[in-house]
């Protein structure tokens, strides 16, 4: 399943589902909004990029590392301090598949997928600069 | 010849989300990105470095899809093409 979503998810709910016959290890990786002095947090997407690009990591990290699923699923519009963000759901046949699967995936999205962050403090407004250009 | 532009984060904040410029028949991305710089005052500090060419932070997509290397400044644009500017992404 890849998602990119404006409503809030239950990671329980897409961990478990997570699991087929041949499933020996679930991964799970929960982004959350950390409070660094802000008030909330604005995230922007290139919805149907996103979409595209998000499968694209999928496809790639089923090939390299022979997993059974991924679910990814990305929040954006408004976010609080301890709202869920992004989650990245991997199962394989043994865990360390399913580990290495989930960093690669994490770190994918980072660097490609089209999402920005725009953070509120009490001083106004800042853009949380990328990494990757 | 008009082609879309739709740009987003702090690109939108300073362009616009989505609009349309003319640019000459056989426009390069670098035509166009000149083109989308001089739309707004001061621009052309946004999205162009010194040379006026297209500044390296600044990701290009023809038709959604991502335009690398020497293809940046290159490309022929077609009229209705769409053309999409963004900063580095921050997602995840």
């Amino acid at each position: 399943m890849i998602e990119v979503i404006r409503q809030d998810f239950d990671p329980g709910v897409l961990i478990d589902s997570a699991r087929k016959p041949g499933t020996g290890a679930v991964v799970s990786f929960l982004g959350v909004v950390r409070d660094d002095g802000i008030t909330s947090m604005d995230l922007e997407a290139y919805e149907e990029v996103a979409r595209d690009e998000l499968s694209r990591i999928r496809d790639r990290a089923m090939e390299r590392f022979g997993l059974e699923t991924v679910t990814i699923v990305h929040r954006i519009g408004t976010l609080a301090v301890g709202d869920h963000i992004v989650l990245i759901v991997v199962g394989a046949s043994h865990r360390a598949a399913a580990f290495s699967a989930c960093e690669f995936i994490i770190d994918s999205i980072k660097e490609s997928v089209p999402i920005w962050k725009k953070e509120y403090t009490a001083e106004g407004a800042r853009w949380v600069p990328g990494e990757h250009g | 010849m008009k082609i879309t532009v739709r740009a987003f984060a702090r690109f939108r904040e300073f362009f616009g989300g989505q609009f349309d410029i003319e640019v000459p028949e056989h426009a390069r991305v670098r035509d166009a990105v000149r083109a989308i710089a001089r739309s707004r005052p001061g621009g052309g500090e946004v999205l162009l470095d010194a040379e006026g060419d297209v500044q390296r932070s600044v990701i290009v997509l023809v038709n959604r899809a991502r335009v690398a290397g020497e293809a940046r400044e290159t490309l022929r644009l077609e009229e209705g093409d769409e053309i999409t500017i963004y900063p580095p992404v921050a997602g995840g």
